[in-house]
């Protein structure tokens, strides 16, 4: 079951700080729900683990995540990354992020995610009319931890978000707060499998209601 | 002993014989949940198995790791296909001469295929324990179009086929391929479309389904370590032959193997094959010595035990501008899965699919089946039909209807013009086939009579006129002829069994009986209707007659039910062993009456001396003497054998209709009305025929509306489960018409020809004539199956008929 992805979140986080999150894989794989790095094999190739859990079934991936390119010029990362479950599934992606600067906003900018999913086994047969509405659960949950945790970066000299930072903190104002007194982020370790299925069953009256409008 | 005195109309009708609509024997126990179904069996000690299974359809297994399963409290075993080896049973012999493996040996072939079972203290632990194996595999290219398997650099399926360029049905010329047959005159053909003033041309899907019975497969095997014998319980369709495979298998001696397919619940051709569960049970039972149950899930059932069709078909059809039928040529691409597992007589790897000329009087025929491998599952079995009959039937009446389209004929003109006339039976067909009776267009008058078929047209002409018409009206027609009752040894075996069937009957000394056969009932009604066949042969009431099939240990060596073969084989094997009883009866009442054999009648019940009502034996009075006191020179007892070959197949036909309402917002098909008519021959228990018609019609709706196994571009099965798979039920089922004529076949002991099958070999191109019919006036002749709302609103878009 091969599922594509192509995907824009806009970010308020500038493109400097979100590439240098993208670059260290480590702690772009802990925004992923569920998932980490436990090895680090060679400068491009990682080995890692991803535990989904949907209502009673829980998979856990275990396999490698390999850098295929990393363009700092265009800030784009190819990645390729593999992985089986003990219990019958298999799966491997291939993801292309690129992160744009935002022109009207240098704060903000957007990361654009394109991936390749192909799902084997039980995920599969099971799983296959919920994979797309699973995977944007999924992916939502990550920009969002990937957007808190790039806040928690310290902004580059003379970058956008150092000169606002710069600027509010001389007036005062709280949005400097991230760059300088970084929160800890609320990063959500394992997926929630109950916020699944009522994202599932929303989107699904939500399909019902688009297409009587 | 005599009775009070009755009529013989009165006495007729107690016996409950052939044409009454005698209320299933059966029932009593299914309604009140007391059948004895394989997953009710429970022996002491018995252990659980549950099976290990590929979650790709075509890798290299690199590694199995069973420690984290064994460590499991409960589990006693997991074995693989290297545990499998020493036995030499990690592989075995498919019924249609390949090998298929029983564990994945160093690969797997398809999803879902068995790589590796546990045998655990209940069926819980089993299940964790098969989580808990962790195999790892080194994925392989997938090829799951027949087509495309057949490419020169398409990847090679079967590596254990290297270099082998003979299979068991002739010469192989790519790795993927497994046989192609021929049968007919491909150049008596040939000459008809070089001469034809018309020809037309079709190709069609019949898509992969599955018969899918509401019992799943499984078994309860029982090896007893101190007397060494066996004993499986079995979900078989075939009792008998499983026996003999076994045996031939473990090197157990036949006669201490003991197979009892108990209450069967449903095979429709599911349940005629071996299946690495059963095996792998068996040998688990051997090596631990004690019970060993598996039964498979749903998902497994539909995954990996046999499907049915999965025939890509290429018909034409050459004929002359006024539409009689000159010549037929069909090919065919199969789709037979990873290993060739189909359930046909060994002569025939495409089994019946020669019957494909139909109902019609065509002079030259061919047709040409090419089988090849792809990363499936195993099976292409006769699913509720006679071996592959189904797909034939799909085939030429789509072809009639597409000539008469290109014609501008009629579809029932153009049937009527072809037919093979009554007087023309018997007939040879093009392919050789010798039709045993028939009377099509009686059959076909009389269908177009009942629902005013003129008025149907009328009505769906003014629909057409109509612009604002919210849907679109289709009507189908089908006039089948089935090939069924295999078979004549001669032609049919099984592991070079030939296809007889057997009866055994005892009359007790006070006057009731048994009979046991070789058949074996899976809701068929068999208790109720072969004891009806006896009670008017021999005259003894059906109630007293019990009916027993299915325990190898009892019953007459048969080769089972399926391909609509228990009432035109086993039901002239029981006819015929009872009229050895009767004559031996004959011979003991004369003894009795002290008259000559020849001086006696036989009436319903008794034998009464010729001219005087008053002086008679009944059988019940000749059985009583039997044991009592026979007359000198014959044994005592009253029983008898027979093994009946029979001597030519069966025909029965019917002419099918079926109106359609397609919602033209929805792509929803509406069944307004089908009426079928079959003629099976001589009619046993005709609620029980209806309630066949019933069951093969909705199964038939099944399968055109509703049921397919989709299988994305990895492999991946995508519909295993109810929740996808379309199982209909009261309430997608519409309401069915019935009705029949009767033309004896000339050739079986009491005329009758064998029903099961026929409805759901003839509803579903009704279905597709119906649907194809209502687009007939946009130029559409033919769509695949299945007709499903989704589906249909595609068309309907695509013809710029939708609303």
């Amino acid at each position: 079951m091969e599922v594509k992805l192509d995907k824009q979140y806009p970010l308020d986080v500038d493109a400097a700080r979100a590439w240098a999150l993208l670059t260290d894989l480590k702690a772009t794989a802990n925004c992923m729900p569920g998932a980490e790095i436990t090895e680090q094999l060679s400068e491009t190739s990682f080995k890692g683990g991803v535990k989904v859990k949907v209502g009673p079934a829980v998979a856990q991936f275990g396999g490698t995540v390999d850098v295929i390119e990393a363009v700092a010029a265009e800030r784009k990362m190819v990645l390729r990354g593999k992985g089986a479950d003990k219990g019958g599934s298999s799966a491997s992606m291939d993801l292309t992020a690129i992160i744009t600067a935002d022109p009207a906003n240098p704060a903000h900018c957007v990361l654009n995610g394109q991936a390749a999913v192909i799902v084997n086994g039980k995920f599969a047969q099971f799983g296959g009319r919920m994979m797309v509405q699973v995977s944007d659960m999924l992916l939502a949950q990550f920009v969002e931890n990937f957007r808190q945790t790039a806040l928690t970066l310290p902004a580059a000299e003379g970058s956008p978000a150092a000169a606002t930072a710069a600027t509010a903190s001389a007036s005062g104002g709280e949005a400097a707060a991230p760059a300088t007194a970084p929160k800890a982020p609320v990063v959500a370790r394992e997926i929630n499998g109950l916020a699944i299925f009522w994202a599932l069953v929303k989107s699904w009256f939500g399909g019902l209601l688009g297409k009587k409008a | 002993m005599n009775a009070p005195v009755q009529t013989a109309e009165a006495r007729e009708l107690a016996l409950a014989g052939m044409g009454a609509s005698r209320l299933r024997k059966e029932d009593a126990r299914f309604i009140q949940g007391k059948g004895n179904y394989v997953d009710d069996i429970k022996m002491p000690g018995m252990l659980h198995m549950d099976i290990v299974r590929s979650p790709i359809a075509h890798g290299r297994i690199v590694k199995i790791n069973k420690e984290a399963a064994l460590a499991i409290p409960g589990v006693h075993a997991v074995l693989t296909a290297d545990d499998l080896k020493p036995l030499k049973l990690h592989w075995m012999p498919t019924l249609a001469g390949d090998v298929a493996a029983v564990l994945a040996d160093e690969k797997v072939h398809f999803q879902m295929q068995e790589v590796a079972i546990v045998i655990a203290d209940d069926r819980y632990i089993a299940a964790d324990a098969v989580e808990a194996v962790e195999i790892e595999y080194e994925e392989l290219p997938v090829v799951l179009d027949p087509y495309a398997a057949l490419q020169p650099g398409a990847p090679v399926i079967r590596e254990d086929l290297a270099g082998k360029t003979e299979g068991a049905h002739g010469k192989r010329d790519h790795h993927n391929h497994i046989f192609t047959w021929d049968a007919g005159d491909k150049s008596a053909a040939d000459a008809a479309f070089d001469n034809a003033e018309i020809t037309v041309s079709q190709h069609m899907h019949y898509p992969r389904v599955h018969p899918c019975p509401l019992e799943t497969c499984g078994c309860v095997a029982s090896f007893d370590p101190i007397k060494g014998d066996l004993t499986t319980f079995i979900t078989s369709q075939a009792p008998h032959v499983v026996r003999t495979v076994v045996s031939m298998l473990s090197g157990i001696p036949e006669s201490k193997v003991r197979i009892v397919s108990p209450d069967i619940g449903g095979g429709f051709g599911n349940k005629v094959g071996i299946y690495p569960g059963y095996v792998c049970a068996i040998v688990a039972s051997i090596v631990l010595g004690r019970p060993v149950k598996w039964v498979e899930d749903r998902i497994e059932n539909i995954s990996s035990t046999a499907f049915a069709r999965d025939y890509h078909m290429d018909g034409e059809l050459a004929a002359t501008a006024d539409g009689k039928i000159t010549g037929l040529r069909v090919n065919v691409v199969a789709d037979h899965g990873a290993f060739d597992a189909c359930a046909d007589p060994t002569k025939f790897p495409a089994g019946m699919f020669h019957i494909v000329s139909g109902s019609y009087d065509i002079p030259a025929a061919h047709a040409s089946v090419k089988g090849v491998y792809t990363n499936k599952a195993p099976g292409g079995v006769a699913y509720r039909c006679s071996f592959r009959v189904t797909e034939a039937v799909y085939l030429i009446e789509r072809m009639v209807d597409v000539l008469a389209q290109k014609l501008g004929m009629d579809k029932a003109e153009i049937r009527a013009k072809n037919f093979v006339k009554k007087e023309q039976f018997p007939y040879t067909s093009a392919f050789g086939f010798e039709y045993d009776s028939g009377d099509y267009q009686t059959a076909l008058d009389k269908v177009l009579e009942a629902v005013d078929y003129k008025g149907l047209r009328a009505e769906q002409a003014a629909k057409r006129a109509d612009p604002n018409s919210p849907t679109l009206m289709g009507i189908g027609l089908v006039t089948f002829t089935e090939v069924v009752g295999a078979g004549p040894s001669k032609m049919c075996d099984i592991l070079g069994v030939g296809m007889f069937d057997s009866c055994e009957i005892r009359i007790h000394p006070t006057g009731s009986a048994i009979a046991r056969m070789g058949t074996i009932t899976q809701g068929q009604g068999h208790q109720t209707t072969y004891a009806q066949i006896i009670a008017t042969e021999l005259g003894i009431p059906s109630e007293v007659i019990q009916v027993e099939e299915g325990d190898t240990s009892t019953a007459p060596y048969g080769l089972g039910t399926y391909g609509s073969r228990s009432t035109p084989v086993a039901g002239a094997a029981i006819a015929l062993a009872a009229r050895k009883i009767h004559a031996k009866a004959r011979k003991i009442a004369a003894h009795m009456l002290e008259v000559n054999e020849n001086d006696l009648d036989w009436e319903v019940d008794r034998f009464k001396v010729k001219g005087d009502d008053s002086k008679f034996k009944t059988m019940a009075d000749v059985a009583w003497q039997a044991y009592h006191q026979p007359p000198d020179g014959l044994e005592p007892g009253l029983e008898a054998v027979h093994y009946y070959d029979p001597p030519n197949f069966t025909f029965p036909f019917g002419i099918y209709l079926c109106v359609v309402d397609i919602d033209r917002a929805t792509g929803e098909t509406k069944i307004r009305r089908f009426y079928a008519l079959d003629d099976c021959g001589t009619r046993i228990n005709p609620m029980i025929i209806d309630g066949q018609i019933h069951g093969g019609l909705t199964e038939g709706f099944a399968v055109a509306m509703g049921q397919q196994m989709p299988f994305d571009a990895q492999g991946n099965l995508l519909g295993n489960t109810l929740m996808d798979y379309f199982l209909p039920t009261f309430v997608e089922t519409p309401h069915w018409e019935t009705d029949h004529t009767v033309t004896p076949s000339p050739h079986h002991p009491l005329g009758a020809k064998g029903v099961a099958e026929s409805p759901h070999v003839g509803s579903i191109p009704t279905f597709t004539s119906a649907v194809v019919d209502a687009f007939s006036h946009l130029g559409v002749t033919h769509l695949d199956m299945p007709h499903n709302a989704f589906r249909t609103w595609k068309a309907l878009r695509e013809h710029g008929a939708a609303l």
